[in-house]
């Protein structure tokens, strides 16, 4: 199956007078896991935001599995979102909700089954999530920061979507948990036939787990391919971005 | 494809079929807690997560029965499967949680309570020590954030505090003059008057505005500091988070209260002189005659003493719950409901204390 799971032609948005996006045109085929990169405000987050449905575009065409996200009726769009799954930034647990309760929570609201079995599924999910059995329980003030991004993820499991967007997976991790979580979302892609599509700034991410990324530069997207074809693009910001990393794994002073 | 499933006794087989996803739990026959040895998965045609553990629950993996035999599922549908598989055990129904007993809550509660009464003597102690080391270093007081609070706290709350005054004016000349009326004793209601709305109504009124408003306000505003660490950055500065947040709200709600009460004043005797007018015949002129002869400068007083002492406990109260909120959104909501109810007690039991000093003393 290689058919096309998000299709984005022509995006253009402007935001309080800024002109964000200027012409975004970019596929994403089933089965793959993509990164979108870029500098900071070059309207990463915000390409994100309009393609699951909470920002309007100025104009331009956005679909998901063949169905223009924002031509959909409310019950058209209700239906797309429970094929697509959302981790953001922060995890945005709900604070009042035990973890169990979080993962469960779509379950709840878009299935038949009795609470009982949502909360069986939503351990199970946990537990996909790498989490230990204990945290089911717990509040999501309780957890660390890793933690709450893994509840989060499985959170966006919870309804088996064929599509995952991750907003900066990797955020304020620890390098040991940030590569942990890269590998949690590769095997969880691989063995669910999981589309990905991530918004992220580390580089190690790209390198170890990516089929390929998108760069956003200037309101349009720059260059599309792996990594190694992305190092042949002539562009400072690229450059730049690409050098932080050898310039880390150079040893200083000696 | 709709999933299917149904259970073949002789063979202790489970034979599914379909897309099996979360909505197929409907499709699964009533097993009767027989024992699943084969899964059979050669007519699925669609198989995620959530259907691979109904199938595995039905088999009675998560409580702990043995991996059945799997049949006939496709290289990657096996693959999901035994990896729900692994995580079956973590999923073994749980009892629900014991509810707490009438002696548990009752205790719970009282300790909370205790807690709760230390918290609040603790703070008004900071409170104390900041305040005192302010007094004699006026360069060190936030004289802008002050402005800034008696602006929001003071003006903003004149249009309700007149609005509400006057129509209770309004009411209470009105129920009084009628009563007054069936005796022909008309004049008296504007001692009535002066004294109800002075003396009770108009602090007690602006003072539950105040603390609904502003008390609320400031909770709220104090909580979403602490839950974004604006508190502890004000800390990590070397600011006191008192002196720099508590001290001028404090100040601007003693400020505040006396002239509310005495907008509130005017405003409800206007209300009760308009009702005089149209309906006992009181001119405005002979209102006032009146209230040159019946009003005693200490009625109009007392009212204006209680509004700083409920100004004291509104600002204590709201500060002090917008420092305990915890890290999580739902205690915003929970502690700024409590300073609500807390102030509304605190103000109540404050009138009846000063109704009953005020008489005791004779004033």
């Amino acid at each position: 199956m290689t058919d096309t799971v998000l299709e984005i032609r022509d995006v253009h948005t402007v935001l309080g007078g800024n002109s964000i996006h200027r012409g975004i045109d970019l596929a994403v085929r089933r089965g793959e896991v993509v990164a979108l990169i870029g500098g900071s405000g070059t309207g990463k987050s915000v390409l994100l935001r309009e393609i699951i449905g909470l920002l309007k575009p100025r104009s331009g065409r956005i679909e998901l599995f063949g169905q223009s996200v924002w031509d959909a009726t409310p019950a058209q769009l209700n239906l797309l979102r429970r094929r697509f799954g959302v981790l953001f930034q922060d995890g945005a647990l709900f604070s009042s909700l035990n973890v169990e309760d979080n993962v469960a929570t779509p379950l709840f609201e878009h299935t038949t089954l009795p609470h009982g079995t949502c909360r069986q599924l939503a351990r199970l999910k946990l537990g996909l999530a790498n989490l230990p059995a204990d945290v089911a329980k717990k509040k999501p003030s309780e957890l660390s920061g890793g933690m709450r991004k893994r509840v989060a993820l499985a959170r966006a499991l919870a309804l088996d979507p064929e599509l995952l967007f991750l907003d900066e997976p990797t955020s304020g991790l620890d390098p040991i948990s940030a590569r942990a979580f890269d590998r949690l979302i590769r095997l969880l892609a691989d063995s669910l036939g999981l589309t990905i599509f991530l918004v992220t700034h580390d580089l190690d991410t790209l390198f170890s787990i990516i089929d390929r990324v998108i760069v956003l530069s200037n309101g349009r997207v720059l260059g599309s391919g792996t990594v190694a074809e992305l190092k042949q693009l002539d562009d400072p910001w690229l450059s730049a971005y690409f050098a932080a990393r050898t310039e880390e794994a150079s040893p200083h002073g000696n | 494809m709709t999933a299917r499933a149904r259970y073949d006794a002789a063979a202790r087989a489970l034979i599914a079929s379909g897309d099996w996803q979360a909505e197929a739990a409907a499709a699964l026959p009533d097993m009767a807690g027989q024992p699943v040895a084969v899964l059979d998965g050669s007519a699925l045609t669609r198989l995620d997560t959530n259907g691979a553990w109904l199938l595995l629950a039905a088999a009675g993996l998560d409580a702990g029965a043995p991996m059945p035999e799997l049949r006939g599922f496709t290289p990657s549908h096996r693959a999901l499967i035994e990896l729900v598989a692994q995580h079956c055990t973590a999923t073994a129904r749980q009892p629900d949680a014991a509810r707490d007993g009438l002696r548990s809550l009752t205790g719970r509660g009282a300790v909370a309570m205790g807690r709760h009464v230390a918290g609040l003597l603790d703070f008004v102690g900071r409170l104390t020590v900041e305040s005192l080391a302010l007094i004699g270093r006026p360069g060190q007081w936030r004289w802008r954030e002050l402005a800034a609070q008696v602006r929001d706290i003071f003006v903003g709350a004149i249009p309700i505090v007149v609005g509400m005054l006057f129509l209770l004016g309004v009411v209470f000349a009105y129920l009084l003059g009628d009563q007054a009326r069936k005796y022909g004793a008309n004049i008296f209601v504007v001692d009535g008057i002066l004294m109800a709305i002075l003396r009770e109504i108009s602090p007690v009124i602006v003072a539950i505005l105040v603390a609904g408003r502003t008390g609320a306000a400031i909770t709220a505003q104090l909580g979403t500091m602490k839950v974004n660490e604006e508190i502890d950055a004000i800390a990590t500065l070397g600011l006191s988070p008192v002196a720099v947040l508590v001290i001028p709200r404090m100040l601007a709600l003693l400020i505040a209260m006396p002239l509310l009460v005495f907008i509130g004043d005017v405003a409800g005797i206007f209300g009760g002189m308009l009702v005089a007018q149209e309906q006992l015949d009181i001119s405005s002129h002979m209102f006032v005659d009146r209230m040159a002869d019946v009003l005693l400068l200490k009625t109009l007083l007392i009212g204006l003493v209680k509004a700083p002492v409920f100004a004291i406990f509104i600002a204590l109260i709201a500060c002090r719950m917008g420092f305990s909120v915890t890290r999580d959104s739902r205690s915003v909501g929970a502690n700024t409901t409590s300073t609500v109810v807390q102030s509304l007690v605190a103000i109540i039991i404050l009138n009846a204390v000063f109704a009953v000093t005020f008489v005791q003393l004779r004033i």
